[in-house]
Order: structure tokens, then sequence, then C-alpha cells
């Protein structure tokens, strides 16, 4: 008869039981955090549980961040940015990895060596490009680039088109595909997961954005989300415990567009068969 | 059949990209009909944008020839912004700056020399503040908006509970000193002074100072040191009396009356020390009573304390309205009718006192019962203006930011052990002159 716990099983899930723990409990702080008030917040040592539980922080941040109208902003810029981002950069990415062209290895070198140059640096210059094309104030300075080819994610979607066999494009040429259609009917549907990696990382990275929409928008109704949130913070006084809850609230559609997104992650281990 | 659908999909996106740009873009027109748009910046949060705003509908009611256009963010991104602006020329008309920054505005030649307007316009005796904003050739660069000025913040309770008298207008650094001993208790209740007292589980602290307004350079001062002589181009931290001041601090944090910076540390924010009732005294800004009173704290404000020969020092900054260099000249005038505005309109004056953030600029309202209202913490309100007749600015000058990290950096050294008080000064010294003749010398 076999032993119904066995050792090394209940070793197992002590050790992914503490695991979890050490991801949730983080997670429930911040939680408790933004259902206190700021006096117990500002208590040391801290209390773990909130005592009153301020239900109205929610509903203050809401109206204080202005995430009715702040949310629309910020979707737009995260949709076009993710769709720009696909599109481009795909292309970009299928020239420097299947076509031939003269000097494709040395442009291939300098676009990689662009992310090398700290963002921060070029913030100036810009700045006064969007400012002469009289884009300032609008939300296209946000999500216009993701259109031009985004360094990593040309990177990112040129070694999962390396990955793919050379079978597969001599059989659509073959067939009669142009190079248009090769990239299109055969190359994307079989690197959706990076597609997925790259629409999620766009997605949180432009959702989450906090120095492009400060420097480029000026009137209150191009305010993107996050401006929103940290707009709570004063210089004095900051209400920390609203900082929390509208923070946690703007995780909620990053957590759908991953959930969404994540089918497209196991889906990727099964187109890789080639007979 | 099918690429063609994609084509047409695909021309369809870059139409909607193209109509998306072009409906976006809006050339922002300067001129209204006869109407002036003046464009205007500050940093704020829910209740002073709030509140700025109530203010901007009142003035433009009363001017009815000014358009007011806000730029607006929190602190530090509305700085970031700032900076981005006026390098690429289009920074507002006008500004709010934070009083550390004025100097360092002038200095890099973004904002405009108002001295005329000063002298000829503003009635010097009824504003507060307005001198601090005056550098050593007498210019004058902006008008304060709302004025910061410190105090030594006291717990009333942790007082109580010790049985100590609450701190004196007479009091030196020295009396601090002698109280934080009776203040300071380790885990199992011991005072400072019990030879049983546990120096690595203490758990209240008489006394803390950090930063550059909240810190050291107020107790240099007061013991007749400092970091920048007048011209505010030369570091004078090599001195006696700086030494003296030094190794008074030094003397607090290894008998742990004062928390050092890693102490601190362990609070998350330094700020929180105090809040949560784990300090008993603090130096700390007008600004800072609007967090204590939100905590619940049971507090008072005394006037900073005396050093050996007598000589006081409080830190000021004057948050001042500041005029862009490269306004055009009709929108310069209609600043002008702002800042006039704002400092003599009891009006303005009073909705921006509601806020609590800062001490009127104009006398007259902040001498009113309407600020010094006892009703609300701290009932000695009067401290602050009293302050004002001896408080000094804080050294601000166009490498304030990268001077006071030098100093800083090197004091949590010092605090933390890393070397003696002579090694201090002298680095210090040779830091901060390099700091000052990278930028003075180049120009």
């Amino acid at each position: 008869m076999q032993k119904r716990f066995p050792l090394n099983k209940i070793v197992g899930y002590l050790f992914v039981i503490a695991s979890a723990l050490m991801m949730l409990v983080p997670f429930l702080t911040t939680v408790f955090n933004s259902l206190k008030t700021y006096k117990q917040y500002m208590q040391f040592p801290p209390e773990w549980l909130p005592n009153p539980t301020q239900w109205s922080n929610y509903t203050t941040v809401w109206e204080q961040a202005n995430f009715s109208s702040y949310t629309i902003n910020s979707l737009i810029v995260a949709i076009l940015s993710v769709i720009g981002a696909l599109l481009s950069s795909s292309m970009i990415a299928f020239a420097f990895a299947r076509l031939r062209f003269p000097f494709r290895d040395t442009l291939f070198m300098i676009v990689l060596g662009t992310m090398m140059i700290p963002g921060i640096v070029t913030i100036v210059p810009q700045f006064i490009i969007f400012k002469n094309l009289g884009l300032l104030d609008t939300l296209a300075p946000l999500w216009i680039l993701e259109w031009l080819g985004q360094p990593f994610a040309i990177f990112l979607m040129r070694q999962a088109f390396l990955n793919i066999p050379k079978d597969y494009e001599e059989a659509a040429k073959l067939d009669g595909c142009n190079p248009f259609q090769i990239y299109w009917r055969v190359f994307l549907p079989m690197c959706k997961p990076s597609l997925a990696t790259l629409a999620v990382f766009t997605f949180m990275g432009k959702w989450n954005e906090i120095l492009a929409p400060v420097i480029y928008l000026i009137s209150d109704e191009n305010f993107t989300l996050p401006i929103g949130i940290l707009s709570l913070s004063g210089q004095y006084k900051t209400e920390d415990q609203l900082l929390v809850a509208g923070a946690l609230i703007s995780l909620i559609p990053i957590l759908i567009v991953f959930l969404f997104a994540e089918k497209y992650f196991v889906e990727g281990s099964k187109t890789s068969g080639l007979k | 059949m099918k690429k063609r659908r994609f084509l047409s999909v695909l021309g369809l996106i870059g139409l909607t990209a193209a109509l998306l740009i072009s409906g976006c873009s809006s050339q922002s027109s300067t001129q209204q009909g006869d109407k002036v748009e003046l464009y205007m910046g500050y940093s704020s949060d829910p209740p002073t944008k709030k509140k700025m705003e109530e203010i901007i509908a009142k003035f433009e009611q009363s001017h009815p020839h000014i358009k007011i256009k806000t730029m607006t963010a929190p602190y530090d991104d509305f700085y970031q912004k700032l900076t981005t602006q006026i390098a690429a020329g289009n920074a507002p008309d006008l500004w709010q700056s934070d009083g550390t920054k004025v100097f360092g505005y002038a200095q890099r030649g973004a904002i405009l020399d108002i001295t005329d307007y000063v002298t000829k316009e503003i009635n010097k005796e009824e504003l507060n503040g307005l001198e601090f904003n005056k550098d050593s050739d007498g210019k004058y660069w902006g008008v304060p908006q709302g004025i910061q000025v410190g105090a030594l913040f006291y717990n009333k309770d942790l007082f109580d509970k010790a049985g100590v008298p609450y701190p004196t207008a007479d009091w030196t650094w020295d009396d601090l000193k002698a109280a934080s001993v009776k203040l300071t208790l380790d885990a199992n209740g011991k005072h400072a002074d019990d030879p049983a007292f546990d120096k690595k589980s203490v758990k209240q602290y008489g006394f803390a100072f950090f930063g550059s307004s909240r810190g050291a350079f107020n107790i240099l001062k007061a013991y007749g040191g400092g970091v920048l002589d007048p011209t505010l181009k030369k570091s004078i931290i090599n001195s006696p009396e700086n030494k003296k001041a030094v190794e008074w601090m030094v003397d607090g944090m290894q008998r742990k009356l004062f928390p050092n910076p890693a102490d601190l540390k362990a609070f998350q924010s330094n700020f929180k020390a105090f809040l949560s009732g784990a300090v008993a005294m603090q130096i700390d800004i007008y600004a800072a009573t609007t967090s204590m009173n939100g905590a619940g704290l049971n507090y008072d404000v005394a006037p900073m304390p005396k050093g050996p020969d007598g000589k006081r020092f409080a830190p000021v900054i004057a948050n001042s309205w500041v005029i862009n260099k490269k306004a055009e000249e009709q929108k310069v005038k209609a600043a002008k009718e702002w800042i006039t505005y704002w400092t003599t309109s009891d009006e303005a004056q009073k909705e921006w006192t509601e806020v609590g953030e800062a001490i009127p600029v104009k006398k007259s309202v902040a001498n009113s019962e309407m600020f010094l209202n006892p009703a609300t913490k701290p009932e000695n309100k009067k401290v602050f203006l009293d302050t004002l007749e001896f408080a000094g600015t804080i050294d601000t000058n166009a490498v304030f930011t990268e001077w006071v990290k030098v100093f800083t950096d090197n004091l949590a050294e010092l605090f933390m052990d890393k070397y003696g008080t002579d090694e201090f000064i002298t680095k210090t010294d040779e830091g901060i002159q390099k700091v000052l003749d990278d930028f003075f010398k180049k120009q």
C-alpha cells in the first residue's frame, strides 16, 4: 500500500504555499493600505488590517483623480500604441530576419544601438519636434512613435521570425506568395505568442507611462490616468492611502489584457512541429 | 480577394491615424479679440488646484480683458515639465516657483528681473517675505505667493508623559538636547540618562532633523556658521563655528537622542517618525501642519532654539510668482496685474489661506483671526509670524539641489560614523566648492 502523503509531496506543497504567501502578502498589504484612513496609514509600527475600513477611499480617488475621463484617454493611447507596435515592429523585424538587402546587418546594429541611448536625453529634442508639428497637448506624441517601430520590439520579433524554419518560407514561395504574403499569412500567425508578449509589454508600458504625458499634455481633458493618480500627491502632504487605492483600480485593465493574452502564451508550445 | 480586404483595412488604419493627428492638433491662439491670454503655471494637488481655479475665476471676472490658461501638475512633474518647456522656449508667461528655485531660474536667465515693478508698484510694508527674493545685487526676481517658515514642532503628549515642560522662546540648542535626554526611551521604557539604557532598541527619540530646510543647516546658522557666503558662490563650511555645531549633532546621534539616517529609514519616510509619535521634536515648516492635523497629532510649535551666542536662525522659503523672460510685453503686463491682484486682494489671500499650506503673504491677512485661529492646531501660530523677523533663506542658488546633495550625503556618512568631524568639514568644503565652481566659473 502506498502512503497517502509521501514526504516529498508535503515538502513540495509547503514550498509552494510559502512562495504563494510571499507573493500574496505584499499584494494584500496594498489592498489593506488602500482601505485605511490617513491617520492609520501614518501609524508606526504599522497595523496590517484597516480599522475602520474606509471604503470611501475608492470613491474619493475616483472623483479626485478624474478616473472616468482619464481612463478613456489612457485606453486610446494604449490601444493605438499596441496596434502600431504590432504592425510596424513586426514588419521591420520581418525585413531584418528574412529579406536580403545591402547593409541589412549594419542597419540592424544601428537599430539596436539606439536602445543604448537613455530616453530621457532625447526628451527635449523630441519635445521641440512635436512642438513644431503642432502636436503638443494632443495624445499623438504618446502613441505615434510606436507606429515607427521600437528597437526592443523589433529585436523581439526578429528573434521569433528567425526561429521559424526556412521550409515554411520556401513552401509558401512555391505556392506563389510574395514576401508580404509570406509575412502576413505564414509568419505572423506562427508568432502569436511573441505578438501577445509584445502587446502586453506595450500596453503595460503605455498604460503606466508618466513622463511623456506629463511633458506633452497641458489641458486637463487630455490627461491620462497616471497623471490623475499622481496628481493626488502634494508637495507637502500626500494622502498615500488614496494613491494606493488609485493604483489598485488602474491595475484592472492590465489584468484583463494579461488574461486575454495568456491563451496565446500557451498556444506557443503547440506550433513548433515540422515533419 | 482576401489580399484586397487586407489592403483596405491597412488603408483605413492609416487614414484614421492621419485624421487623428490632424484632428488633434490645434494651434493655440494667443489673442482672442482684445483679450490677452495669459499662460500660467503652478504645481498642485486636488485641494490646491480647486482653490486656484476658484481664485482664477474671480480674477477673470474683475479683469475681463485677461483670459488665463493654466498648466499644472503635481510638484515633481511640474518642474520636470517646466524645465523641458523652458529649454524648448514655450514655458508659461508666469509661474509659481518654489522659493528654493527662484534664484536658480534667475541665474540661468529664464525669468524676468522685476525690480522696477516691485519698487514702484508693490507696497513692501504690506507684504511678507518680499526681501527673500532679492539677490545680493539688490535685484528682485519674484513676488511671494505663499510663505513657508520653519519652527520647532513638538508632540505635547510625549512631553506630558515624560513630565518635561514645553519648549519656550528662550531655549538654546543645549536646552533642547537636555530635554531630549528625558524624551528618549528604549524598548524597556528606560531614559537615555539611565545606565541601563539600551541604545540598540530605542523606540522613542527626543529630536529629529533631516534634509535642508528641516536639517543641520539651521543648527550651523544658529552656531554662527553656515554653508555659503552672501554671494552664494563660495563655501564657508570650514569654520570653527560649524565644527562646534557638527560636534553637537554627532554627540546627540551617538547618544541616540536623535535618530540617524538609518534609524529614520526604518520609518519608511523621514516624516513618519514624528507623525507616528516616535519622535518628540522636529524642525519643520508651516506646511507640515496639514499632514500633522491629518494624522491627528497633539502638537504645537515653538521658535527655533538659540545658538551659544544667542543667535537664532529659522529657514524661510518664499514660494513666488515669477515672470518668463521671453514673455511678450502685453503678457508681462497681464502677469503683473495677476501678481498685484494676488498680493493685494483680501479675497484671494483668504481663499488661499483656507488651503492651510502657506502663511499668507499679505500681512493684514496673516495677522487676522482667520489665519491665527486658535481652534485649529497648532495653537501658537503666531510663532511663525514672529519667526519671520529673524528667518533667512537656505542659500538657494542655481546649483542648490547639487550642493544640498553633497552636504546631506556627507552628513549621513558622518552620522553613520564613516568618518570624523574634521574629515567631514574638509571633504564637504571641497565638495561644495567644486559644485559651485563647476557652474559659476564656467559662466
